[in-house]
């Protein structure tokens, strides 16, 4: 029986209290010894009869940790009397950067314990909880390389960081009132409002004012269920659904709460989970779909708010234009969000990296970010570093290194500079926090993205290679690299052959994907102004008198008609498009419930809502056949739902258009399955975020027999791209190698 | 690798093109400005003075448009080419390359057209040539001018600094327009005429107003190619205020119905310029004097930095990209 050794522990083994626990194990087993951490791994030096009750121990990690492996070696080492945690030292950075965790229950008792240490303080954390990744400078995860390294501790908290029994012994951000960050509420023109902040905050808000919060990972907007008409009007989103910051109950009165989901909004990263309403039409100033976002209080800060609060629900949205980074420092909040807001909530702690919230339906992450990212994936993907700089919308960037892959949080739509820019800064600070020198840069295919921009600008500074990815085919690789029928279905990607796709099936195993099948190549009057107005898309799609004539029934002015009938016909500045977003908006403007798209996906999301409640009924699918490629037609799928505009429900019609899309895209996969003899069947794409299509595909995946699969461990939308991106570089380089 | 239709569209496609293949030449300068600056004209110095040399061909579809014909284009091209460089026009060639059956008539009112386009900007048309080519072999006409200039002190495109106004010497986006609602026959209402007319009169009042630093005339590629060319070669950051930009009213409402971006499509009757920050508004005030510069406009400045930036009205940030060949949809 071993009775000493050297044991390291890799995984994600920091921010995580992992270290306390390696302590507080070894005194409890008689364990004498060292650990000290290594940055991306713990190292143990321990003795006792015990040892293999201690390794044993310690595989089983703490409720934040992942393990990823236990090895012991032989150690003369000498050992100490008792047990010590050393000072880190700077090891390989492969691993992890510690995501921000939620507040825990205990440190929430501590705030709520009249007469305790804590009692009150806004940034009260411990072991288990408090902002990690927003803090964070470098690696490894201790004080001095964080943003609390500006807050010395004060004699009570040192003693409870040096106290092994203490839930704070190495809490790297324990604070309190006495020592550690400090709020303020101050005016738009930057002077402070008398009295405790967050009290007045909450009767601030309590009578209606817009405060904008700073949190975790930037500046939150708020207001009372009852401002939200004047805070959408002083954002001008009018049409936007706005997520809620509510307490259990009330979330659990306004919203149908699964376990999986009830798991997800209490679960250690608290993000956004997309709910669907109990009442639909409650609610509709703040979300005009049938779901609203809710996500619970996830700081001290949050907790306390609320206790002070006579409302037990807050609008929140992040502080940003549409597309653009969250608002992280108080300067930028004064200056950018005067006129916008009453007052401004803030603190003296600074945000070191952005993080937008998290945001999660059905199980699946529609936004990566807060709590969630950066993520860490165990995965060979082969000796070069690979930096996978993403697509153009809801982008974020993912470093391969040495058997892992690290996806950055939520970046946004590097559409304008400011988001250009932080996509730059997310790049280089991920790239310096895991010590990455890539050697190969993954991008995708379309020419015009100014992330492809930008990676021809790095690759010329670095010496990096280039690797463009067809961004449906970065879809399939981010879901699985078996070789297996591959679905991709969202709003528009560069095809290969100049067209613009989003509703592709591909068979083989990634990097050799066929296109074996896709929806029907239709018309896109101006390019992206039919993407803004659907109706375009419409009568691209059926260019046909009844058309015209239903959108000059609806006021289309006599000019503008014409000149889209006249672009059509001369097939000017149209493209072409197999999207499976586009089709979905058409239906919606056939429908009339969406005639203009004023946020990311309004149209598609509003036919959802309005399908359900219909009743599906499953129309012909009309298939042909071309360059070995099977095609669903679209066109006489709008058609069809044309003819029904007489005699049905829109209801009815968007939910049997959207089932008979699903069930023709599934078919096609089916086919092409059987064909090529494959017996997997993976789906990607953010129109797979649509409850009906999605389940719909699957139903008719799993009745063929076929596996299904769908990786939620990404977001199904583009958020995927990026680590799609290093899959497909790994594996292409993997085979050349071969 | 074949030339394909992209290369002639302006853009970055058509620079590839130029850097791998049509700037290959060791002999390239003629002791001034020459070929590799890739200016709109060149400069060479000869007997204590600046001779300004350009050429360019001019093809159009239809020939006769709103506002003007190729007679009209070929003459303004190569004359802006020289005022761009700060350069008096003084004489041109011609050549014209004919298909057979061309309608003599026609070639009479081209040449009226071109005639008339000379009287305007004093120079002449001193020499030329013809060739007839067999039915097919050509779409109507092409037609070549070469022109020669005399600069006292010649502008660059490359020498913008910090602290530069950017002028517009008037509406943006007219002349591509024209041509495409014209051509294609979209009824929008009111008449977009082409502004192509040549612009020495109106450059050289400009140029006695104030210190010019950098000038440009935004033709293919439109304004964004413009910007982002004087941006690039100067090393410097341009910033636009989207409110400033002139844009006549039916060249928005065609933008907005067409998916086209008025700042990317031809302009042939205007200058772009970054001016000394002190003479910005005498340079305006005699640009506006002028009947062509009516509509001239500050629209701009330059920083440090790179690229160049579009403040919208709402208080958001774009880039100003210079066109690649044909927009592809990206919005998801
Ligand atoms: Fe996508
Ligand atoms: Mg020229
Ligand atoms: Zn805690
Ligand atoms: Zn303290």
């Amino acid at each position: 029986m071993r009775i000493r050794g050297q044991i390291s522990i890799k995984g994600i083994v920091q921010g995580v209290g992992f270290r306390p626990f390696v302590f507080k194990t070894a005194h409890e087993l008689g364990i004498q010894g060292t650990v000290r951490n290594l940055g991306s791994e713990v190292l143990v030096l321990a003795q006792g009869t015990n040892f293999e009750t201690f390794v044993h121990c310690l595989s089983q990690g703490t409720p934040l940790s992942r393990i990823d492996s236990v090895t012991v070696t032989d150690s003369d080492e000498p050992v100490p009397a008792g047990f010590v945690i050393l000072m880190s030292a700077e090891g390989s950075l492969s691993g992890f950067i510690p995501a921000d965790v939620a507040t825990c229950d205990d440190c929430i008792r501590d705030i709520f314990t009249p007469g305790g240490r804590y009692e009150g303080y806004w940034a009260t954390s411990c072991v288990n909880c408090g902002p990690r990744y927003s803090i964070i400078c470098g690696l490894p995860y201790d004080r001095e390389r964080t943003r609390m390294d500006e807050f010395p501790m004060c004699g009570a908290c040192e003693d409870e960081y040096t106290d092994p029994a203490s839930r704070r012994h190495h809490a790297q951000t324990i604070a309190c009132a006495t020592c550690g960050p400090k709020l303020s509420l101050l005016r738009t023109d930057g002077t402070s409002v008398p009295g405790d902040p967050l009290h007045t905050a909450a009767s601030l808000l309590d009578n209606g004012a817009v405060v904008a919060i700073r949190g975790l990972g930037g500046f939150h907007i708020a207001c009372t269920a009852e401002a939200t008409g004047r805070l959408k009007g002083t954002l001008g989103r009018p049409e936007q659904p706005l997520a809620v910051m509510a307490t259990k109950e009330e979330i659990e009165r306004v919203a149908i709460i699964s376990e999986t989901e009830r798991k997800c909004l209490t679960g250690p990263s608290h993000p956004i989970v997309v709910l669907v309403k109990k009442d639909r039409e409650a609610l509709k100033g703040i979300s005009k779909l049938h779901t609203l976002g809710c996500m619970l209080p996830y700081t001290a800060l949050h907790h306390l708010l609320f206790r002070y609060l006579s409302q037990p629900m807050l609008v929140m949205t992040s502080a940003n234009p549409p597309g653009y980074p969250m608002i992280t420092n108080t300067h930028e909040a004064c200056e950018r969000l005067k006129g916008h807001v009453d007052y401004i909530l803030t603190h003296n702690r600074v945000i070191q990296n952005r993080c937008d919230d998290s945001v999660v339906r059905d199980g699946k992450i529609l936004r990566l970010s807060r709590g969630l990212a950066p993520k860490r994936e165990r995965r060979d993907l082969g000796n070069a570093c690979i930096l996978g700089i993403g697509p153009e919308l809801n982008a974020n960037i993912s470093i391969y290194k040495e058997g892992y892959c690290i996806t950055s949080p939520h970046v946004g739509n590097v559409r304008n500079p400011a988001t250009l820019a932080y996509l730059q800064e997310t790049v280089e600070r991920t790239a310096c926090l895991l010590g990455a020198k890539y050697d190969v840069i993954a991008h995708d295919l379309h020419p015009q993205f100014l992330s492809t921009r930008y990676a021809h600008e790095l690759a010329e500074e670095t010496g990096a290679t280039l690797m463009p990815v067809q961004h449906h085919k970065a879809h399939i690789a981010a879901a699985t690299t078996s070789p297996c029928i591959g679905i991709a279905i969202d709003g528009v990607g560069y095809g290969e052959d100049g067209t613009v796709w989003g509703g592709e099936i591909f068979a083989g195993a990634v990097p050799d994907l066929t296109r074996v099948g896709h929806l029907e190549p239709v018309m896109m009057p101006g390019g992206d102004l039919a993407t803004r107005y659907p109706e375009r898309m419409l009568y691209g799609i059926l260019p046909k008198e009844e058309t015209a004539a239903l959108l000059r029934a609806r006021g289309w002015d006599a000019t503008a008609l014409g000149v889209l009938e006249k672009q059509v016909e001369r097939r000017f500045n149209v493209t072409i498009t197999s999207s499976t977003g586009r089709i979905l908006d058409a239906a919606a403007a056939l429908l009339g419930v969406c005639r203009e798209r004023t946020f990311d996906g309004e149209p598609a999301q509003v036919l959802e809502t309005t399908a359900v409640t219909g009743t599906p009924t499953l129309w012909d699918r009309e298939f042909t056949q071309e360059n070995e490629r099977t095609i669903l037609s679209t066109s006489s799928l709008l058609r069809e739902a044309f003819s029904r505009m007489k005699n049905e429900r829109p209801a009815d019609i968007a939910a049997s258009f959207q089932q008979t899309l699903a069930t023709g895209i599934a078919e096609i996969a089916v086919m092409a399955a059987e064909e090529k003899g494959y017996k997997k069947v993976a789906l990607s794409g953010g129109v797979a975020y649509n409850h009906a299509i999605e389940s719909t595909i699957r139903k008719t995946i799993v009745a063929s027999g076929n596996e299904y699969i769908l990786n939620t461990n990404y977001p199904l939308g583009d958020g995927c791209i990026s680590y799609g991106q290093c899959v497909w570089a790994g594996t292409t380089l993997k085979q050349v190698r071969k | 690798m074949k030339v394909n239709l992209m290369h002639g569209a302006g853009g970055a496609v058509f620079s590839e093109l130029l850097g791998e293949t049509l700037t290959k030449y060791t002999h390239n300068n003629a002791g001034g400005i020459g070929l590799e600056a890739l200016d709109d004209g060149a400069v060479i110095p000869f007997g204590g003075q600046n001779l300004v040399f350009t050429t360019d061909s001019h093809v159009v579809k239809p020939l006769f448009f709103p506002g003007g014909d190729i007679g009209r284009i070929a003459v303004s091209g190569t004359v802006n080419d020289l005022a761009m460089m700060g350069a008096r026009p003084i004489a041109l060639s011609c050549a014209m390359i004919i298909e057979e059956g061309f309608d003599i008539d026609v070639l009479k009112k081209i040449v009226a057209s071109m005639d008339e386009a000379l009287g305007e900007c004093g120079a002449a048309i001193v020499t030329g040539d013809t060739k007839v080519l067999e039915r097919g072999a050509i779409d109507g006409i092409a037609i070549n001018t070469a022109g020669v200039g005399v600069a006292e002190k010649p502008v660059r495109d490359c020498s913008l600094v910090p602290g530069d106004v950017i002028i517009v010497s008037g509406t943006i986006g007219d002349h591509g327009m024209a041509i495409m609602t014209h051509r294609e026959g979209f009824d929008l209402g009111e008449q977009i005429r082409s502004d192509v007319a040549p612009l020495w009169p109106l450059v050289e009042a400009a140029l006695a107003a104030g210190d010019i630093h950098a000038m440009k005339d935004p033709t293919r590629g439109g304004f964004s190619n413009a910007i982002n060319e004087m941006a690039e070669k100067s090393g410097v950051q341009v910033r636009i205020k989207e409110e400033s930009l002139p844009i006549r009213r039916s060249v928005k409402s065609a933008s907005d119905l067409l998916g086209i971006n008025p700042l990317d499509v031809a302009n042939e009757g205007k200058v772009v310029m970054g001016v000394a920050p002190e003479d910005a508004d005498a340079i305006l005030a005699a640009i506006r004097s002028h009947p062509l510069g009516k509509d001239a406009a500050i629209i701009g400045v330059v920083k440090e930095g790179t690229s160049v930036i579009l403040e919208t009205s709402i208080g958001g940030e774009r880039f100003i990209e210079a066109p690649i060949g044909d927009p592809v949809p990206r919005v998801c």
